[in-house]
């Protein structure tokens, strides 16, 4: 757990061990970082090209800027500040951050009355969309790696997304059955190679099929599952392979159904979501199965907890109207950005902020080294978690959240302390209940 | 600073007060005695004729974690800005976290406890709990269908090595007390099993829920944790399954164990409608065992949602999903959630007779001490159906007029009618204060002695008793003054409540082996370090006792 430092001036690595990954959502703690004074970091003890690119990007701190001149943070500050305080329909997004940075963010956002989304909620809608519509069953990483016995793989493989998922959740064998087998079937989408490699030691069936029908699929194989006699062809798959694959489902005595929905390509996929959800319900008729729906990146699942709970609603909720509203589609920041007057744009995870139009103020709170498309209004550097500053940030299935604790002190402050300070300028309002 | 609160009568049953007019003096957040005539108080408030508790401790109330998110999400129609509620944040059944905080402390409320914090969840849920302002909270753990005891167990291990697990959990997780939930029920589930009784071998671990109860029983009096193992029983909501309720209590063969919510497990399968109540054995039961304590679990008519653990009672429960949607979910080997939408409707037969069982347990079970006042919120009812459900307690008119309105059938299957107990203001007092106070083993909470914190509720006397308890005149938390006339008008932190109990550390070696090879999570990244509880500044410990109870 403890960082080994040398006695200085030995000028050799410094090797922190047992660090958490905070990037992708698959919650590693794993790694072996080594630093090299003063502040380059690289992971060592996996290839995960998540952990590798984003552990190694630690550019030396920078100040802050208000139209393109460097400036103290104070005067950054008071001039995000006075930015908010005149913006009539202000957006407070990105949300690439930690918990606490997430509750400065949504404790402005009530300040301010602004509309609330985290940069890649795509995925994380069509997931949630069915959830409030139907419900779901569903399970989490560990129940995974130790009680699957059959992983069903629905579109592109997810390990391009989060690539430790098979090395660390299905290829060891599952501890709590009897015999300890699993079979991994990749339905719609094909394995990486990388995936291949990681599960050369277990049955894998690819059925691949077409990406864009992953929903027609699923439904084949649940009327097949319902009724083996009314079994059909779909999405460019054979009748007799959805028969089999039905057949293993119901055969099977703990069935995972995973998917990353952003890597869906049919439109509405949440109504890819919402058949891969019935598939899930329906084989539980027969047996056991859980749906694996996995988003997390830049903590995208902590963000919408912690806007859950402080709001009762989940993010693309706006605070204008005093109570929180919620619309996914009014609400998401790709739409409301179009018309927000002010931005603030959160993304302390990576050096990327969107180009907005002109005339819209931004104010951007972004890692030292972030290009961009327009010099932004205010661009204050901060810390990234994990790296910079001890963190919290959710896990992909959203009951496990991790700590992660900061490697170095690049000098540079956290979304937290920013927001809240910036909060702190904006004229003062009585509590409200 | 020195506050008087003068001339108000004083409802403190822990130091023997029954509503005897007196002062208060409290100084710096705490109780002090009265400093004599020379003291001048800084402030004075004049109560003349008020009523004076304790600020009320909720024991049972699921207020944080991954289940009231999920069902959150699920009941987006009641998060509408329509939804009434005051302040204007919706969702009776899932408030938010500042919505829980407010109305607690409006209701008199200063504390409530999460009673279902898996341990893969535990962090989530303190990260929550924190953002819940006004009240203190604190979580039990939830333990029993983890595989890592099951594993242990089947294993053969003793008494001390399931103690010396329990007291790592605890630890770890930062929780007060242990909750089971349908002992080996919830990971038999994850083995498609849909009911297991309680003699009944497990799969995989091949282990009893009886050896698990017992198991734990033992380890929170071995460990001394104040609380007992806080039990969701067998067979929740099934007819019937008062016979699992009372073998549980002939379990644990004189430990001390508290039933929670036993309204939803005290139901027999007699009569017409093979559906009735079975408060009188239940109550019979716990009268004369002085090792059991209850909470009721109270259900209250409207809309709200079911949220809990007990994945195979709620899939049992799922197709009365209102509206018709619902979440199950198996969680991290350790246990799971299922969260159905549920509206108990008065004109229903069977959701009248749970009412009136409810009311039965309240009436029959005679010491206060023993029997605490919930609704399980949000499953039987929400939080904020206390003060109704007070006056149905002490008001035997309104509970008959009540019960004329409901399912014309109910009468004939309910001894309601016949019981005339009215609880006293005492009663109400011992029930929310004192009792959940030294249940929980909090010492200084509870009580308006010397040395207790200030956590005060002061209220008028109102014939309407449901009035009375829907707005205090004054709420103090700390000593300050938190609500006044329903008004939140200072918005303070509270804390979390834990045990550390002691345990021999080198448990702790085989679980870092089984978290490596099971969880994919090292066991140092489970713990949960102090500064991670409201910034460092948030725990209260309350002392273990092995051999003590």
């Amino acid at each position: 757990m403890a960082s080994e430092r040398p006695t200085p001036p030995v000028a050799r690595p410094v090797v922190h061990r047992d660090v958490v990954c905070p990037f992708c959502g698959l919650g590693c703690d794993d790694l072996i970082v080594e630093e090299e004074p003063p502040a380059t970091l690289a992971v060592c003890s996996t290839d995960c090209p998540v952990a590798r690119e984003r552990f190694s990007r630690t550019p030396a701190a920078e100040p802050p800027r208000v139209a393109g001149v460097p400036v103290p943070l104070a005067e950054a500050l008071e001039a995000a500040a006075a930015v908010l305080a005149a913006a009539q329909a202000p957006l407070v997004a990105g949300l690439g951050t930690d918990v606490d940075g997430a509750r400065a963010a949504l404790s402005l956002a009530e300040r301010l009355g602004a509309v609330v989304d985290h940069a890649l909620s795509d995925g994380l809608y069509r997931n949630l969309a069915v959830l409030q519509r139907t419900g779901w069953i569903a399970t989490t990483l560990a129940e995974l790696r130790n009680r699957c016995d059959l992983l069903l793989l629905a579109g592109p493989d997810p390990a391009a997304l989060h690539p430790r998922l098979f090395e660390r959740w299905v290829a060891p064998a599952p501890a709590f059955q009897t015999p300890p087998s699993r079979e991994v079937v990749f339905l719609c989408g094909e394995p990486l190679d990388a995936t291949r490699v990681t599960l050369s030691g277990l049955p894998v069936t690819v059925l691949a099929g077409d990406p864009a029908k992953i929903g027609e699929a699923a439904a084949a194989l649940a009327a097949a599952l319902a009724d083996p006699s009314r079994v059909t062809g779909a999405a460019g798959i054979a009748a007799e392979d959805i028969a089999a694959l039905a057949e293993r489902v119901r055969k099977a005595r703990y069935a995972v159904v995973a998917w990353a929905a952003a890597a869906f390509e049919a439109p509405h996929a949440d109504l890819t979501v919402e058949r891969l959800v019935r598939l899930v319900h329906d084989a539980n008729r027969h047996t056991r199965c859980a749906g694996l729906p996995l988003a997390g990146h830049d903590n995208v699942v902590g963000v919408n907890q912690v806007c859950t709970w402080r709001f009762g609603v989940p993010l693309r909720t706006s605070l204008a109207g005093g109570a929180p509203l919620h619309d996914p589609h009014r609400f998401a920041w790709t739409r409301y950005g179009a018309v927000a007057d002010a931005v603030v744009w959160v993304s302390a995870f990576q050096p990327e902020v969107p180009a907005f139009s002109a005339g819209q103020t931004v104010i951007a709170l972004a890692p030292p080294g972030t290009v961009f498309a327009d010099e932004p209004a205010v661009f204050i550097p901060v810390g990234t978690p994990g790296i910079d500053h001890a963190a919290h940030v959710f896990r992909s299935d959203t009951v496990v959240a991790l700590r992660a604790r900061g490697l170095i002190d690049r000098g540079l402050p956290d979304v937290a302390a920013v927001l809240a300070a910036i909060a702190g300028t904006l004229p003062q309002e009585a509590p409200a209940c | 600073m020195l506050t008087k609160l003068a001339g108000g009568r004083v409802y403190d049953p822990a130091n023997g007060r029954d509503g005897a007019v007196g002062d208060l003096f409290v100084r710096d957040g705490r109780i002090v005695a009265d400093p004599g005539p020379g003291a001048a108080p800084d402030e004075v408030h004049d109560l003349s004729g008020r009523v004076v508790m304790a600020g009320a401790i909720d024991i049972h109330s699921h207020i944080a974690g991954g289940k009231v998110n999920i069902a959150r999400l699920l009941m987006a129609e009641e998060h509408r800005p329509t939804a009434e509620g005051p302040c204007g944040c919706g969702g009776l059944a899932t408030p938010s976290t500042h919505a829980t905080g407010c109305r607690y402390a409006q209701m008199g409320y200063t504390a409530a406890f999460e009673p279902a914090m898996l341990p893969s969840n535990a962090r989530h849920a303190h990260l929550e709990m924190a953002d819940i302002p006004l009240i203190d909270t604190g979580g039990y753990l939830v333990l029993g269908n983890d595989d890592l005891l099951l594993e242990l167990l089947a294993s053969g291990a003793g008494e001390e090595a399931v103690a010396d697990y329990v007291g790592f959990m605890l630890n770890a997780t930062r929780s007060l007390a242990v909750k089971a939930v349908n002992p080996g029920g919830i990971n038999a589930f994850k083995y498609n099993q849909r009911r297991l009784d309680v003699d009944e071998t497990g799969p995989f671990h091949a282990i009893t829920p009886r050896r698990i109860l017992t198991a734990l029983a033992g380890a929170v009096q071995r460990l001394g944790i104040p609380h007992p193992l806080h039990l969701h029983g067998f067979n929740l909501g099934v007819p019937g399954n008062v016979e699992a309720t009372l073998d549980s209590i002939a379990a644990v063969d004189g430990l001390r164990l508290h039933l929670t919510h036993v309204q939803f497990h005290a139901y027999g399968a007699e009569g017409d409608r093979k559906f009735s109540s079975a408060a009188a054995r239940v109550a019979e039961a716990v009268n004369r065992r002085p090792n059991i304590s209850v909470d009721v679990g109270q259900i209250m008519f409207g809309q709200t949602v079911t949220a809990s653990a007990d994945t195979m009672a709620q899939m049992n429960n799922a197709g009365l999903a209102h509206p018709k949607k619902w979440v199950m979910m198996d969680i991290e080997c350790d246990a799971g959630c299922g969260v159905v939408p549920f509206r108990y409707r008065d004109k229903a037969f069977v959701n009248a007779l749970q009412w009136a069982i409810g009311l039965e347990l309240f009436l029959l079970i005679e010491d206060p001490w023993r029997i605490f006042l919930t609704t399980d919120h949000p499953n039987g009812a929400p939080f904020t159906s206390y003060p109704e459900l007070i006056r149905l307690l002490m008001d035997r008119d309104h509970r008959l007029a009540h019960m004329a309105e409901l399912h014309p059938a109910l009468p004939e299957h309910t001894i309601l009618g016949s019981l005339t107990r009215e609880y006293s203001l005492g009663e109400i007092a011992t029930m929310t204060r004192a009792a959940p106070a030294r249940i929980l083993g909090l010492t200084d909470r509870g009580h308006l002695g010397p040395g207790a914190v200030a956590d005060i509720t002061v209220y008028t006397d109102r014939p309407d008793r449901r009035a009375m308890f829907e707005t205090p005149d004054l709420v103090f938390k700390d000593g300050r003054l938190i609500v006044r006339d329903g008004v939140v008008v200072a918005l303070v932190q509270g804390r979390t409540h834990v045990v550390e109990p002691a345990y021999d550390p080198t448990i702790e070696s085989w679980m870092a082996r089984r978290f490596d090879e099971r969880m994919g999570q090292r066991l140092t990244h489970f713990r949960i370090a102090e500064e991670e509880i409201r910034g460092g500044n948030g725990l209260l410990r309350h002392a273990c006792q092995p051999g003590a109870f």
